[in-house]
This record gives C-alpha cells, structure tokens and sequence, in this order.
C-alpha cells in the first residue's frame, strides 16, 4: 500500500464510518441583499439548539489574506485578475486552517459563501469559468448548497435602502459606472445569472428568499432534515489528503 | 513616431532557483541589451503583496504551497498591468526576474499538480526568450530574498532544513527539463 493509499483509507475511514457524527458542510450563497446571513444565523443556532457543534465561516475572513486584501480594495488597486486570485487565495487558507480541521473533527461548518460566490462574481467580472473554477481545485464540495434566490430588483432595493454599495460590490471596477447604485443594478444582474447557471450545474437547493424569513427558516429546516443523510462525497477526497499531506499537519 | 522609428517591445523571463542569482543574471543581461533606456527589470514581489505576507501575525497560520503560488499569481498579474505591458507597449525590453516558470518548479517540486500550474498562470504573457539560472543556492542566508527561500520558510519554518535540501534539487530537476525544452 503506497502513503497515498494509506492516507485515502484514513479519509473514507474518517468520513464513512456509521457509528460517529461526520463532518458535514453547508454553504449558504446568494446574491448581497438575498437574507442569506440571517437565515445563516438563524440556522446555526437551532442547529446548536439540535446538539450539532457549529463552526461558521465567512468570505474572505482568513486572518492571513484579509488584511493584505482590504486595503487594496479601499485604494480601488485591484484588477479583475488578482481580486479573483486573492480571493482564492484567502479562500485555500480556510480550507486548510478552519474549514477541514472542523470536518474533519466531525464538526458541521457553515461557510456564509463558498467557492460559488468567487466564481458568480469573478465571471460576471469577465473572467473565463473554467479558470476561475480551477483556481479552487481541489475542489472541496458541500455537502449541501442552499442558494437564496432574489431577483434583480429585491437584492438592489435590499442592499441600497440602508447604505451605498462599495466599489467592488457594486462591480464599479467592470461597469465603469460613476454611480455605485446604478452599477451595482447592472452589476448584480451580471452575478444573478451566472448564480441561476451555478445552480443548476451544481444542483443547488433553492430556496426563494422573497419568501418571509420565518418560513425560508423551517423550509431550511426541512431540507437540511432531508439532505444530512446524503453519504460522503468521494469528489472531496482529493482535497482532504492533499490537506492531510500539509507540512506539519499531525493528524 | 513613425514606423520606422517604433521598436517592437519584448520580455526576456529570467528563471531559477537562487533568488540572488536570478536578480544578478537579469541586471547582467541590461548591458547587451541595444539603446540604452530600452530595458526594464521587473522583479518579484513588486505589488507588495508578498511584503504585507511576510508581517502577518504568526497565528494568522502559514500559508501552503497552493496558497502561496495564488500569491505569486496576483503578483504576476500585477507586474504585468503596471510594469510588463505598459513598458512593452511602449517598445521597451522588460527582463521579469524571476518570472512564471520559477513558480511552477516551486509549485512542482512541493508536490502540486502540473496541470493545475500550467492552468493558473495561463493569463500570462509568454516571454518571447526565457532564460534558466542554474546556480544552486547551498543555504538560505538573510541576504537572499526570492521567493523561494520565502516559501520555503513559509513551509518548512526551518530555512536550511531537509525540506529545503529536497526541494531545491527537485525544482532545479524541473527547470532543466524545462529549458530542455
């Protein structure tokens, strides 16, 4: 047996065996303004209420990139090419640093965005999917995928009613729109569509978040009752040896 | 200007496994380069990106080869926005030192898969010339900056370690067999 056989048995030992709670993933995505982060919140905590141990993790919250990312989005410094890059960047530190030691711990964690929302904003960004897909590999898939479906106009309405969306946000950089509200319209229609094509090619759940928040709420209740019986995918081994293959990594 | 008098730019990639080398190789080459003014060197770690890296607090968690060759991409990506194309737009000769093809030895010999580098860097402009610097660096020292020695103490944590040793003949494996070709 090669140490890559070894260390694949670990991995399927780790996630298959009936007698322990696995590590389960659930990524919440959508547009900005889709209610996403309540529902999130809302969420975890009747989870913790159920006796699952809940570890959240967000978008671009490594504490490793998201400081050498953050000012070069207020200087406006960023092309299409290394947000995109940077973004997966931080996003491959969480994978290795937070959100497989939880999984693999047997924890349930759930990403407020995943990888989804690299590739919705970066091809709407003009950036080809392929690529931006690759930058992500291995690819780490979520046990399940809600997606908070919005249209246009809600999401703009949403998002404008209380504050001026940011440069990046509002996809000023690719409009090239002096006006943020204005962009971000334009912007965001960009991002719905490639979020409705993601959806189908990776068979989201949607759930309609026009919908009013206590029943988005138990309707996720009920799919999650539904899909957390879904056997462990073989698609994510890949991810987790290489991870386990990490210098350092004592597990 | 007239057509005549318009020269064509060009980029010359200066690759390898010394950082202290590559650097001295592409300040030699500016000489042989005709009409002075012409050539630019454009060096790695010019977005900063790299120099914000190596500050962060050191809970923060090391980045992994995968992240750091992300890293080494967006810094790409930068030197060709403001240094790479605007100068060979302008009919200059940028000598990029170290370029793409150290990334991916690097990325080689710490186990990533080649089509996964070959993928990320494929939004960047070929050179019309590549160069490999051969010299093998025996140990790491203070005054070598490049990014491999970054990354192998991003890795290793120890920069004489067997980790270095290892992976420096691996990468220098993989730039022979790329200049071969």
């Amino acid at each position: 047996m090669t140490s890559q056989q070894r260390l694949l048995a670990r991995v399927r030992d780790r996630f298959t065996k009936p007698e322990r709670r696995r590590g389960f993933l659930v990524a919440f995505e959508g547009p900005d303004g889709s209610g996403k982060t309540t529902q999130r919140k809302l969420f975890k905590t009747w989870l913790q209420s159920e006796g699952y141990d809940v570890v959240t993790t967000k978008w671009n919250s490594s504490e490793l990139i998201k400081p050498i990312i953050k000012p070069r989005k207020t200087a406006h410094a960023l092309s299409p090419e290394e947000f995109s890059l940077l973004h997966a960047a931080d996003f491959r530190h969480r994978v290795e640093h937070a959100i497989l030691p939880a999984l693999w711990d047997g924890k349930l964690v759930i990403a407020d965005r995943f990888l989804f929302t690299g590739l919705a904003r970066d091809v709407a960004r003009g950036l080809d999917l392929d690529w931006v897909l690759k930058l992500y590999q291995p690819l780490l898939w979520p046990d399940l995928v809600f997606y908070f479906s919005v249209s246009p106009d809600t999401s703009g309405r949403r998002v404008t009613a209380t504050r001026t969306p940011n440069f990046y946000e509002s996809g000023r950089d690719v409009t090239n729109l002096e006006d943020p509200v204005e962009s971000y319209h334009r912007f965001v229609k960009r991002v719905i569509r490639e979020y409705e094509s993601l959806a189908l090619i990776f068979n989201f759940i949607t759930v309609d978040a026009e919908q009013p928040m206590s029943q988005q709420h138990y309707r996720l209740r009920e799919l999650f009752r539904e899909g957390e019986g879904r056997p462990w995918s073989e698609w994510n081994a890949e991810a987790v040896v290489e991870w386990l293959e990490l210098p350092g990594r004592d597990r | 200007m007239t057509a005549k008098e318009r020269r064509e730019g060009a980029l010359i990639a200066v690759d390898g496994v010394d950082g202290a080398a590559v650097k001295a190789a592409a300040r030699a080459l500016l000489p042989a380069i005709p009409a002075a003014g012409r050539a630019r060197v454009s060096r790695w770690a010019s977005s900063g990106l790299f120099a914000d890296l190596m500050i962060a607090p050191q809970e923060a968690g090391s980045p992994s080869a995968r992240t750091l060759l992300l890293f080494y991409a967006a810094d790409v990506a930068f030197r060709l926005r403001w240094q790479i194309r605007p100068a060979i737009d302008e009919g200059k000769v940028v000598i990029a030192a170290p370029y793409v093809a150290t990334a991916i030895a690097f990325g080689r010999a710490a186990g990533l898969p080649a089509a996964w580098l070959d993928d990320l860097f494929t939004f960047a402009l070929p050179p019309s010339e590549t160069r490999f610097v051969g010299e093998m660096p025996r140990r790491a020292s203070a005054k070598r900056s490049g990014f491999v020695d970054f990354g192998i103490r991003c890795l290793d944590g120890n920069p004489n370690g067997t980790m270095r040793r290892e992976l420096v003949t691996r990468m220098r494996a993989y730039l022979k067999a790329s200049a071969r070709r």
